[in-house]
């Protein structure tokens, strides 16, 4: 079975974001990246059908936003191939539409019985990717996936629904399902291993025309300002700590 | 002048001697094959990292022996087993089977020089007249010191049976031992019977003399020749025997050193009243079994536990000149199957006495933990055995037998190791167990298989450059709320560049003790400077919990922003940082920023600072507290005077915890398990325990500790055992700073 995997890299939020002078925009000068968090379960559960049923995995990403050492990580992990296709901005990441092209694109040549992409990103919570995605390459697809079993011509995908419900879907291939979560969590490979792979794993890169503009534009990107019946708390920890447990007795929850 | 020697061979027949000395060969043929069997084990092993051949291992290491503190220590520890010293127990009954064994060892020896060789080859006898004398007093001396020795094992293992001796790994028996010690004491009692029946004989012969007392001297030899003393053909000159017979019928005394004997004169008495047939015959047995039993104490040598006779010398003669606190890398990726230690890892392996002192001292296993250390050595000798017979080592490829992990080490006992360095350190035949237990968890962190907790850690190293994944400009927050700034040693020139650590940067717990540090240095006015956000993690724990190539990282990060840096010493309050720092950012072989610069932990500063005048307490602390001395300053790095020269300085009453110094049971931090997830069935966790035994002190009020991590650990323990109104866990730190009497203005 071919299995490619979908990667797509995001803005770390262990620092606070910055706009950018022209204020349309984030400061990606100042951005870390790094892999998007339901992408690494997708890469996690197609390694995991290859270890349970043989196949290969190919790992496409487009070429921005830190990329490299995240797909080097995907290699060391057991990825086969990996793809990087080319972009106009190398920091700047296409939005979802414009992206779902790209892959598009670059996955048609790649005869893929089974597409894995994360269901969401945490700059993208819509979740547009991986169904565009299956739209442009004309194939069924199921979102928010928590597992998946390989079998003959198919897979058995198991999906969540809120309310404490599971289900159990066979899907036909090929498909493109959205991963949510893995069988496992994403496995620890050590930095010897990546390493190696920097060294030994070579990228292969396909060009794809950019896709058409796309109708929306960012008029202006800020900071929400504090609402109105909001009270910020300010000062030291210990300061904001006392303040706290002061508004919680008069509230009288605590006593 | 008396002319009176060792009788040779009395009583014993010439043909049974030919026969002892023709059994010579086939034991020297079996031994040399045990020899072999040990020896084929080793070679299943790597070269040691650095050296090569073994044979360059084994030179580099004897030349250590050259320096006086090495010499001191081979000889202390393997002719007085000073490692043993903290039990006086097992120090008395090692102290005298050894030297009793030694002592009755080195007199055959002398025996059969005197016998086979100045006798034979040139009539001479050295063992004669007082010579002979203070020999038999020695002999009889140590052969009682032995039988007391053996006494006391046999004591210790059957019936008082302490734990350690009683918690048995698959395959050992508590007969094990058994045979071993029943050689020993055997062959002290049948020397003892044999040289009681010897003498007897001369009651015998001396008897008859007095009743012929009227006789002639030549009469009197007729007599002794009659009642059958033969001159043995080979082993004494005519003259001699001629000379031996006259003196015995002129003096009526057979054995004149006899009562220097005095069991064996004892015995002798005992014997005397059996009649000389019966008395000769008992003899030759009593002679042939003690001759037998030192051909299977020979053998016992390399077929027993018996080997670590030879086994823990060459150890300690092959230990490496590296600090304890330097872990060394023979693969990378870690052991998979036995063959990936190295041969003197192996070696190690193969000394082992099973005597469990490692597993009495394990916190891990104190507390329930899956981990032995001694059963993690037992299992890998046990694979080393079966490897070893399958095909040694060489171009051969492992096999089944060679794993090591899984079914027999479970990565749960793996990863229970604090490396605390307990076991290392008592381990009577220096064995190095945390380097075991790391080498192989090298290989699970390659395979991927590792807990949560550590994962999410590792990878918080490998992105943000500490452990608690924040962000590295959080680190220096811990200095925003201080009166004074701190300097960043970045960009100003400073004496002394405090590496922080995580614990200590991080850790909300930490924060305060570390700003109260920070307070005192600038009350003292001490030059000094951090790293700021540049600072990643040391990498002590990284690299213990077997992330090789991620140590690496880390290391190499910190090398570039330590040589941009304008600094004289580093100090830092963080034991963990304090041991890499000091012992593995040097010495492995590459220039490093840190070549010909003091590392100092903050208690030795503080203490330095007091020996110059310079940190002068305002008040005395009138307090009685207890310290903890921390796993990576003390059994690793040998400091433990420091902080309690700071505590006295004080005027605090330091009470100390019954495991104190090199005693000292760890907090459960270390080696990374402070990443790891709490181990469900645990009986109660290393530092509540800890804390426990502080609570049995009377009247002590504060646990001091020197360790960001010992802060964490404890304070948790303390709620967890519910303690905080009657113990409060304090950094060394804030005990000065409240002693130099600045705590007031703060509070202000």
């Amino acid at each position: 079975m071919n299995i490619v995997v979908v990667v797509r890299q995001v803005p770390d939020l262990i620092e606070p974001l910055e706009i950018a002078e022209s204020g349309t925009s984030l400061d990606f000068d100042e951005v870390s990246f790094l892999v998007n968090e339901t992408d690494d379960h997708a890469l996690e559960q197609a390694l995991l059908l290859k270890e349970a049923g043989g196949g290969t995995v190919t790992v496409v990403a487009l070429d921005c936003g830190e990329v490299d050492d995240t797909l080097y990580t995907a290699a060391a992990k057991g990825a086969d191939k990996i793809v990087k296709i080319p972009v106009e901005d190398e920091l700047r990441p296409p939005a979802p539409p414009a992206a779902a092209a790209l892959f598009a694109e670059a996955v048609k040549g790649l005869q893929a019985d089974l597409v894995l992409v994360g269901s969401s990103a945490h700059d993208e919570l819509e979740g547009m990717l991986a169904p565009l995605l299956a739209l442009k390459l004309q194939l069924p697809y199921v979102g928010v996936i928590r597992g998946v079993r390989a079998g003959d011509g198919s897979v058995t995908a198991f999906k969540e629904f809120p309310g404490a419900v599971m289900a159990k879907m066979n899907v036909k291939l090929p498909a493109v399902l959205g991963i949510l979560a893995a069988d496992q969590p994403p496995r620890y490979v050590p930095v010897s291993r990546i390493k190696a792979a920097t060294k030994s794993t070579e990228f292969e890169e396909v060009e794809v025309a950019a896709a058409a503009a796309p109708g929306v534009t960012v008029q202006r990107m800020y900071h929400p300002a504090a609402g109105e019946r909001a009270e910020m708390l300010e000062g030291s920890e210990e300061e904001v700590a006392a303040k706290i447990a002061e508004i919680l007795v008069e509230k009288g929850i605590l006593k | 002048m008396e002319s009176f020697a060792r009788p040779l061979c009395w009583n014993v027949p010439h043909w049974a001697e030919v026969t002892l000395y023709a059994m010579i060969p086939p034991v020297v043929i079996l031994f040399l094959i045990g020899l072999w069997w040990r020896i084929r084990k080793w070679r299943l092993g790597m070269p040691e990292p650095g050296d090569g051949k073994i044979l360059a291992t084994v030179v580099t290491r004897l030349k250590g022996l050259l320096s006086f503190a090495r010499l001191k220590e081979f000889v202390t520890t393997t002719f007085f087993q000073w490692r043993l010293s903290r039990d006086s127990f097992a120090t008395l009954m090692h102290l005298a089977i050894f030297w009793g064994m030694a002592v009755l060892f080195v007199g055959t020896a002398l025996a059969t020089l005197d016998q086979d060789f100045t006798s034979l080859l040139f009539d001479f006898q050295f063992l004669q007249g007082n010579v002979y004398r203070l020999y038999e007093l020695a002999l009889d001396g140590f052969g009682v010191v032995l039988i007391l020795g053996v006494t006391l094992a046999v004591y210790r293992r059957y019936a008082a049976r302490p734990e350690r001796l009683k918690a048995a790994v698959t395959g050992i028996s508590k007969w094990d031992t058994f045979p071993f010690l029943a050689i020993l004491l055997l062959i002290a009692v049948t020397g003892f019977v044999a040289e009681g029946l010897r003498i007897a004989e001369g009651f015998h012969l001396q008897q008859q003399l007095q009743a012929s007392a009227d006789r002639s001297v030549e009469e009197k030899v007729q007599l002794i020749e009659e009642l059958g003393v033969e001159r043995k053909a080979l082993f004494v000159g005519e003259e001699r025997h001629e000379a031996e017979l006259r003196r015995m019928a002129e003096q009526t005394n057979v054995f004149p050193a006899a009562a220097w004997a005095p069991v064996g004169y004892g015995l002798g008495k005992v014997f005397a009243p059996l009649s000389l047939g019966s008395i000769r015959t008992l003899h030759q047995l009593t002679w042939w079994l003690h001759a037998l039993l030192a051909f299977a104490f020979i053998l016992c040598v390399p077929f027993t536990k018996a080997w670590h006779l030879v086994s823990s010398p060459i150890n300690i003669l092959l230990r490496p000149v590296r600090p304890v606190g330097r872990l060394s890398v023979a693969v990378e990726a870690g052991a998979a199957q036995i063959g990936d230690l190295t041969w003197r890892q192996l070696l190690q392996i193969d000394s082992c006495t099973w005597c469990g002192k490692c597993q009495e001292v394990c916190p891990s296993h104190a507390t329930g933990f899956a981990l032995s250390p001694r059963s993690v050595v037992q299992k890998l000798d046990r694979v080393m055995i079966r490897a070893a017979a399958n095909g040694a080592g060489g171009s051969e490829e492992p096999d089944e037998t060679h794993r090591i992990h899984g079914d027999v080490i479970a990565a749960d006992e793996l990863w229970a190791c604090v490396t605390c360095r307990a076991c290392e350190d008592v381990c009577p035949v220096c064995i190095e167990q945390p380097q075991l237990v790391i080498d192989m968890r090298r290989h699970l962190i390659d395979q991927g298989e590792i807990d949560e907790g550590l994962q999410d850690a590792l990878m918080n190293v490998q992105r943000y450059g500490n452990s608690f994944g924040q962000s590295g400009r959080k680190r220096a927050q811990w200095t925003k709320s201080l009166e004074t700034a701190v300097k960043d040693a970045n960009k100003e020139e400073v004496e002394y560049l405090w590496f922080v650590g995580d614990y200590a940067s991080y850790d909300q717990r930490a924060q305060e003790p570390t700003r109260a540090t920070a307070r005192v240095f600038q009350q003292l006015g001490l030059d000094f400077g951090i790293l700021d956000a540049k600072e990643q993690n040391a990498g002590n724990d990284v690299r213990r919990v077997g992330e090789e190539g991620l140590f690496e990282l880390v290391q190499e990060k910190n090398c570039k922003v330590l040589e941009k840096a304008r600094f004289q010493k580093i100090v830092t309050t963080d034991p963990h940082t304090y041991n890499t720092l000091k012992n593995e950012y040097t010495g492995n072989g590459s220039e490093s920023p840190m070549d010909g610069r003091p590392i100092v932990h903050y208690t030795e500063l503080f203490d330095q600072l007091l020996r110059e005048g310079r940190l002068r307490p305002a008040r005395m602390l009138d307090y009685r507290v207890t310290y903890h001395d921390p796993c990576y300053l003390g059994r690793y790095n040998g400091i433990y005077d420091a902080p309690r020269n700071v505590l006295k300085a004080l005027g605090v009453k330091l009470v100390e915890m019954p495991r104190n110094r090199q005693n000292s049971f760890c907090c459960g931090a270390g080696g990374g398990r402070i990443w790891m997830k709490d181990v469900p069935g645990i009986e109660e966790r290393p530092a509540e325990v800890r804390i426990r035994e502080a609570l049995e002190l009377p009247d002590v009020g504060y646990f001091v500790v020197a360790c960001p991590k010992d802060l964490a650990m404890f304070q948790d323990a303390v709620k967890t055992v519910g303690a905080e109104d009657r113990l409060r866990v304090v950094d060394l730190g804030e005990l000065v700073f409240e002693a130099i009497g600045i705590r007031e203005e703060v509070k202000v």
